[in-house]
């Protein structure tokens, strides 16, 4: 009796094992899985959940027209909780899903580890908010790309616009020594060299400050003493708020200008509008000021789903990871990685919600530009004029 | 001048938060002979507790008192809130776990420091929430020159120090206060003569938590910015504070949260924000290697 058991409890054990894996591949076969990597807990939630419903969107459109090789894309999510440590995780995961292209992530310090998973394991990556020049320029990494632009950009920009725009004759440049910030700031102070050789300016201050904290007081009483013209912040938009809200209240009148990370709804929220008002930042370009025929019918879908823009550019540089994933796919006619790395570096034609998606050797995009915007009374972001 | 004042007014905020929440620390300790690392994500539940009621009920109270009677609405609900808070964690999370010895009990800490802080992710969630602006009193008080002090900062400070110095006068000058000290002392001898210590207990787990939600809705006023993790730094400084004035006394913890506060403002004003902490923290290894009990530590002679 007891043996009869064992045996029907066998045989059943592997039918259910010969059934599953049957019909494994055949589901797989259905859909083009793509994997999105994102910060939905943690410091960066925001930008997480924005760059989720971005990428969903963009998915939408690209299976609206029929998908890919004939195949529909679908989008894997795993949480990366903005923290390097379970991006490895993550990474991880979407490695062990058998995944070969992924968008991942947000934040320099967080994207590297994953980056080094990726592309010890072959998968394609893509990033979207990491812009450390030494992501792509102190190792290489055959399979990492990004859509977004890289620090040193921001940085050329930044001591052109301060020093001939503004006519600023001294700066205070300040970071929160994390990867993405540290990186800014030490270009910035590179850029602004000549200008400092040639005397026609003085850097008065240059430090960090530690992120996470709620008082910035003791720094803030600095710059007042210090006052500068133009006071460069090189780091996230929370501690940004806090740092311009406690200045503004202490009596700080330099020009508040900040980085490509600062400017978002979350800012204005922590600050208030009349804090942020007349605070100048640096930014690609700004999701409602894109101009493309594909941005166009991207936020349009966007807007119908969500009713408002997408938080941040960031988040439709992820959507744009998927639209050059996608591109170089049919290009490669495959989703071996190899080919479609060898297909995104050689794209010549491929297009975007951000215009033209094109990358170098080593993974970076190919002309971004830059602009200014600055803060009007109603917390809402004009272009700098 | 002028920027050493600010830099002292600086530090003294900092060091208030720090030795508010630093009073919550060291009462359990001195009582329980146990590190109540939930302390931090009280302070935490205070400050969205604060936030809540200044969103949804204040409404009333700012417009009949004005703003200030909004925050005074905010501040007296989370400090009462989060008294019951402190008392309902000490019956499910310290009380059941008493009698199996001290590293349950950490244990235990531990893990109900991680239940609120995730409870508080699940029910606010893991973005940054912001006091609503309409509901913080602006403007400031020009001190002397330039120098001057937020409305709101000025009461952080004043109200910071009087609840301190009502501590310490409940602690070493009432006889209830002889009671607290004498069940620090030896809990045992003390029940012997009459005192009862699960009133001592439910008075520490009242008053400390009620204390760090003070500090908690100052934080949200002061800094609008909140996050569900947002006990985590200010527990781990008022902790340090707590060790460097001497784990267990109420005047150490006081001395000890403002004197980390203005190392800290001094500091970051002076020399360079970079290295602020990796300061601090040496400042009290040394403090702790010459002084290993702390810089007030109690006057007794060690129980044989």
């Amino acid at each position: 009796m007891k043996k009869a058991f064992a045996f029907t409890f066998t045989v059943m054990i592997i039918l259910s094992l010969i059934l599953t894996g049957c019909a494994q591949p055949a589901a797989e076969e259905e859909t083009i899985k793509i994997g999105l990597q994102a910060p939905l807990t943690g410091a960066y939630a925001a930008e997480g959940a924005w760059a989720k419903q971005c990428v969903e969107i963009a998915a939408q459109l690209i299976n609206d027209k029929g998908g890919v090789l004939g195949k529909k894309i679908e989008i894997v999510v795993v949480d990366d909780a903005s923290n390097p440590k379970d991006s490895a995780l993550a990474a991880q995961k979407m490695v062990s899903q058998g995944l070969q292209e992924v968008i991942a992530s947000y934040g320099s310090s967080v994207t590297a580890p994953a980056a080094d998973l990726y592309d010890a394991n072959k998968v394609v990556s893509v990033a979207y908010g990491a812009t450390a020049v030494r992501l792509t320029m102190e190792k290489e990494r055959p399979y990492f790309f990004r859509t977004a632009g890289r620090d040193d950009t921001q940085s050329e920009f930044f001591a052109k616009f301060a020093v001939e725009t503004l006519g600023a004759k001294t700066l205070a440049v300040m970071h929160d020594n994390q990867d993405y910030g540290k990186g800014v700031a030490v270009d910035a102070m590179a850029f602004l060299q000549p200008y400092i050789d040639a005397g026609q300016v003085e850097v008065v201050y240059y430090d960090a400050v530690t992120p996470n904290e709620s008082d910035y007081s003791a720094v803030v009483s600095q710059i007042k003493a210090l006052n500068p013209d133009v006071w460069f912040y090189t780091a996230y938009y929370s501690e940004a708020a806090l740092l311009l809200k406690q200045a503004r209240e202490a009596g700080v009148t330099s020009t508040f200008i900040g980085s490509n990370a600062v400017p978002s709804p979350e800012f204005v929220k922590i600050a208030g509008e009349s804090i942020v008002d007349g605070s100048i930042h640096l930014n690609e370009p700004m999701p409602q000021f894109l101009s493309f025929p594909e941005s166009k019918e991207f936020l349009d879908a966007y807007q119908a789903k969500y009713n408002e823009m997408p938080g941040s550019i960031w988040s439709v540089y992820a959507a744009d990871g998927l639209n050059a994933l996608v591109a170089a796919i049919r290009k490669a006619g495959t989703t071996d990685p190899d080919k479609v790395a060898e297909a995104m570096r050689t794209m010549t034609d491929a297009t975007g919600i951000t215009g033209l998606l094109l990358f170098t050797e080593r993974g970076d995009r190919k002309d971004i530009p830059y602009y200014a915007y600055i803060y009007n009374a109603q917390g809402i972001l004009e272009p700098y004029k | 001048m002028e920027m050493f004042a600010e830099q002292l007014i600086n530090g003294l905020t900092i060091g208030s938060f720090y030795a508010l929440v630093a009073i919550g620390y060291t009462m359990v300790y001195g009582v329980m002979k146990l590190i109540n690392f939930a302390h931090g994500d009280l302070f935490t539940l205070g400050s969205y507790l604060g936030y809540t009621i200044l969103v949804i009920g204040a409404g009333w109270a700012t417009a009949t008192f004005g703003v200030w009677g909004g925050v005074i609405v905010a501040v007296i609900g989370a400090m009462i809130g989060i008294g019951f808070a402190g008392l309902l964690l000490e019956k499910v999370a310290y009380a059941p776990v008493y009698k199996a010895g001290r590293l349950p009990l950490v244990v235990s800490a531990l893990g109900a420091s991680i239940f609120i802080s995730n409870a508080i992710m699940a029910i606010w969630g893991p973005r940054y929430q912001a006091y609503p602006q309409a509901s913080i009193p602006t403007g400031s008080l020009v001190l002397f020159g330039d120098v001057r002090i937020t409305y709101v900062r000025l009461v952080t400070i004043l109200v910071s120090l009087g609840l301190m110095a009502l501590m310490y006068y409940i602690i070493e000058k009432t006889t209830f206060g002889s009671a607290v000290r004498a069940s620090a002392l030896d809990k045992d001898t003390a029940t012997l003569m009459g005192i009862d210590f699960k009133k001592i207990i439910r008075f520490v787990f009242f008053v400390g938590p009620s204390l760090g939600a003070l500090a908690g809705v100052f934080a949200g006023l002061n800094y609008s910015r909140i996050i569900f993790n947002l006990g985590q730094t200010y527990g781990l400084k008022a902790f340090t504070a707590s060790i460097l004035g001497g784990i267990g006394n109420i005047p150490g913890a006081m001395i000890g949260g403002l004197l980390l506060g203005l190392m800290e403002a001094l500091f970051e004003g002076y020399v360079s924000g970079a290295w602020k902490n990796v300061f601090v923290f040496v400042i009290l290894i040394v403090i702790l290697i010459i002084r290993p009990t702390g810089l007030i530590s109690e006057k007794i002679a060690e129980k044989v």
